[in-house]
C-alpha cells in the first residue's frame, strides 16, 4: 500500500479538520448490579450515598476527517451510529472526550434544537436568539420580518413560547437558526419536523443556505437527498467510521447492508460491513503552521 | 439482531494528511482574557436585551404582576418588625428602627437576589448555552443587570417608606450617594455570582446550600440589631465591619436616615470587596469557559 506511507499535502486552507475525535459518556444504567457486598456501613447509608450503576457508552470511536472548501459531506448510518454526536462535536455543542475540531469559522448547526426561553414571547425569542448568534440590533431588525415569515407563526409570534405546540416552537427555532448565512453549515434533517407547508418553505431556505455555504455537513435519512446534494459520504456504524468516499459507492454499500439486515441475514450484513471497513483508508491529521513549518 | 463487526478496530490503512492549520481555530476554544472581555463588549446588546425582556416576564404569572417586586420586601420587613422589633425588642437603642430595618432588608434582598440568580444563570439557561455560541459570562452579567433594573423601583419604594413613615426623614443631597453605593454593591454581586455560577455548573448540589448561606450572611449583617451588640466581642465586631453588605447598608443608612456623611473606611472596604470580587469572578469564570453547558 503506497498510499498508506505517503504523506499527502493539502494545498490551501481546509474548512473543517476533525482530529482524532472520540466521544464517551458515563451514564447510569438501570441494569441490576450484583457486586459491592464488601463495603462497610449500614445498608441504608450505602444506598443513600451510592451512585447508580454507571456504564460507559462509546458514542464515537476515534475518527479524523479533513473537509475542504466546496465539499458537502453527507453522513449516513443507522440510528445510534453516532451521526448526531459527530455533528454536535463539530459545531461545538459537546466537547469530545479526546481530540479536537478545528474550523475556519464558527460552524452553525441548522436543526430544530436551538432551544429558547419559554417565558418570553416568540418575537422576544427571535431578537434574543439573533443577538446570541452575534448579530447587531440593526441586523436583527432588518431580518425580523423574514424570520417571522419563515416560521409561519403570524400573530402567535407575540404569545409566550410556552403556549406553542411542539411543531410551532420547532418552526420558530429553525427560522431563527436559518437567519444567518454561515460559512460552515451543519444540517441535521433527522430532527426536522413540521407540516407539509412548512417543509416546503424550510427546504427552500436550506437549499439557499447550502448554496451559499463554504462547506456543508448533512445528516439525512433520505439517501436520495444525500446523493443529490453531497460530494462525499461518510458511513458510520456504532461509532465506527466504515466508509469515507464518493456518495454513490458509500450509499450502495449502505443500502446493501441495510437490505441484508432487514431480511435477517446478519452474517452477510456483517460481511458487507467488514468488507467496507477493510477498504477504508483512515485519515491521520498532521498539522503544519507557519511556526513549525514542514515545508 | 446484532451486526457487530468482528474485525479489530484498528483501520487497515492510514493516510497521513498534512494540513495547513494557520487559519483554523479550535471549535469552542476559550479566547485570551482580553479577547474575552472584547467579546463580552460585542455582545452588550444581547446582555441588555436579555436583562430587560426578563424583568418584564418575571412576575407575569402573578395577578398583581410587578407589584410583587415591592410587596415582597415590604412583607418581609413587616415580619421582621413583628419578630425582632416587637417580640424580641432588638430595636433598643436604635433611632428610627423602622427605617433602619427597611433599609437593611431592601438592600440585603437586592444582593441575595442578584447573587442567587447570577449563580443559577448558567444552569437555568442551559438550553440557550447549548444552542448558541456567545461568551458565557454574558448570562451572569445579564442576570445581574436584570436585578439592578428591578431594584430601581424597589429602592424608590424604600425611600418613599423612609420619607412617609414617622419619624419622617428629610431629603438631603446625601441621598445621591446611594447611587455609587448601589453600583459598587452590584459589582460585588456580579463577582460572587460569577464564582458561584462556575461552581454550580460543575457541582449542582451547591444550589441547595445557597439559601442557608445567604440566611447566615443576613444575620451577620446587622439588619435588625446594631453592631454595638458585639462591642465586647472584638472578633465578631471586626467580622461585621469587614462584611461588604454591612458596609453598603451602613452607608445608605447614614445617608438616608441619619443625614451624616458615611465614613471613608466604609467606602474603602466596599470598593475593595467589589473590585476584588469582580476581578476574581471574571478570571475564575473565564477559566471554565469551555465547560459550560457541555457533557
Amino acid at each position: 500500500m503506497d498510499a498508506a506511507e505517503q504523506e499527502i499535502f493539502i494545498e490551501g486552507h481546509p474548512c473543517v479538520v476533525v482530529d482524532s475525535v472520540q466521544m464517551r459518556y458515563r451514564v447510569p444504567s438501570t441494569a441490576a448490579d450484583e457486586v459491592d457486598g464488601e463495603q462497610a456501613g449500614p445498608r441504608f447509608l450505602r444506598r443513600a450515598v451510592r451512585k447508580p450503576n454507571m456504564v460507559t457508552v462509546h458514542a464515537l470511536n476515534e475518527l479524523s476527517l479533513v473537509v475542504e472548501r466546496g465539499e458537502s459531506v453527507g453522513i449516513i448510518g443507522r440510528n445510534g451510529s453516532g451521526k448526531s454526536t459527530l455533528m454536535k462535536i463539530i459545531c461545538g455543542q459537546s466537547k469530545p472526550t479526546a481530540g479536537a475540531v478545528y474550523a475556519s469559522s464558527t460552524p452553525i448547526m441548522l436543526g430544530v434544537n436551538a432551544a429558547l426561553v419559554q417565558d418570553l414571547s416568540g418575537d422576544q425569542n427571535v431578537i434574543l436568539g439573533c443577538l446570541a448568534m452575534g448579530m447587531s440590533r440593526a441586523e436583527v431588525d432588518a431580518k425580523f420580518s423574514s424570520i417571522v415569515e419563515l416560521s409561519g407563526l403570524e400573530k402567535s409570534i407575540h404569545l409566550p413560547m410556552k403556549s406553542y405546540s411542539s411543531g410551532m416552537s420547532s418552526r420558530l427555532r429553525f427560522a431563527i437558526a436559518a437567519s444567518v448565512d454561515p460559512e460552515i453549515l451543519l444540517v441535521d434533517e433527522a430532527l426536522n419536523t413540521g407540516d407539509a407547508q412548512f417543509a416546503d418553505r424550510s427546504k427552500l431556505r436550506m437549499a439557499e443556505l447550502r448554496e451559499q455555504a463554504g462547506c456543508v455537513f448533512l445528516v439525512s435519512h433520505s439517501l436520495d437527498t444525500i446523493k443529490d446534494m453531497c460530494t462525499r459520504a461518510v458511513w458510520l456504524d456504532k461509532g465506527d467510521l466504515i466508509m469515507d468516499g464518493d456518495p454513490d459507492g458509500a450509499i450502495r454499500a449502505y443500502q446493501d447492508f441495510t437490505r441484508h439486515l432487514s431480511k435477517g441475514n446478519n452474517i452477510s450484513a456483517t460481511k458487507i460491513l467488514d468488507d467496507a471497513k477493510a477498504g477504508l483508508v483512515a485519515t491521520e491529521v498532521r498539522g503544519r503552521s507557519s511556526r513549525r513549518s514542514r515545508g | 439482531m446484532s451486526a457487530d463487526s468482528a474485525i479489530d478496530p484498528e483501520p487497515v490503512a492510514v493516510r497521513p494528511l498534512s494540513v495547513d492549520m494557520r487559519r483554523l481555530t479550535r471549535v469552542g476554544s476559550r479566547p485570551s482574557f482580553l479577547d474575552y472581555l472584547v467579546q463580552l463588549w460585542d455582545f452588550r446588546q444581547f446582555i441588555f436585551y436579555d436583562a430587560r425582556a426578563r424583568v418584564q416576564s418575571g412576575t407575569r404569572r402573578d395577578r398583581l404582576g410587578s407589584a410583587w417586586l415591592i410587596l415582597n420586601p415590604i412583607f418581609n420587613g413587616l415580619t421582621y418588625y413583628l419578630i425582632f422589633g416587637l417580640l424580641l425588642k432588638t430595636s433598643r437603642g436604635i433611632e428610627n428602627f423602622v427605617g433602619y430595618l427597611v433599609v437593611g432588608i431592601f438592600v440585603f434582598q437586592f444582593s441575595s437576589g442578584a447573587i442567587t440568580s447570577g449563580a443559577r444563570s448558567i444552569r437555568s439557561n442551559k438550553s440557550v448555552v447549548q444552542a448558541f455560541n456567545f461568551p458565557r459570562a454574558a448570562l451572569p452579567i445579564g442576570a445581574n443587570l436584570r436585578e439592578l433594573l428591578s431594584a430601581v423601583p424597589l429602592l424608590l419604594a424604600m425611600l418613599l417608606i423612609v420619607v412617609v413613615l414617622p419619624p419622617a426623614e428629610k431629603i438631603t443631597w446625601l441621598w445621591l450617594l446611594i447611587v455609587p453605593a448601589i453600583l459598587l454593591q452590584s459589582l460585588f454581586n456580579l463577582g460572587v455570582g460569577l464564582i458561584l455560577a462556575r461552581i454550580i455548573s460543575r457541582v449542582h448540589d451547591v444550589t441547595h446550600l445557597l439559601p442557608f448561606a445567604t440566611r447566615a450572611w443576613m444575620y451577620c449583617s446587622a439588619i435588625f440589631y446594631t453592631y454595638d451588640r458585639f462591642i465586647n466581642n472584638p472578633e465578631m465586631l471586626t467580622a461585621i465591619k469587614l462584611n461588604p453588605l454591612f458596609n453598603v447598608i451602613d452607608i445608605i443608612r447614614d445617608c438616608v436616615l441619619y443625614a451624616r456623611v458615611p465614613q471613608w473606611q466604609s467606602w474603602a472596604i466596599l470598593a475593595a470587596w467589589a473590585l476584588g470580587a469582580l476581578a476574581v469572578g471574571l478570571v475564575y469564570f473565564w477559566k471554565g469557559e469551555e465547560s459550560y453547558g457541555r457533557g
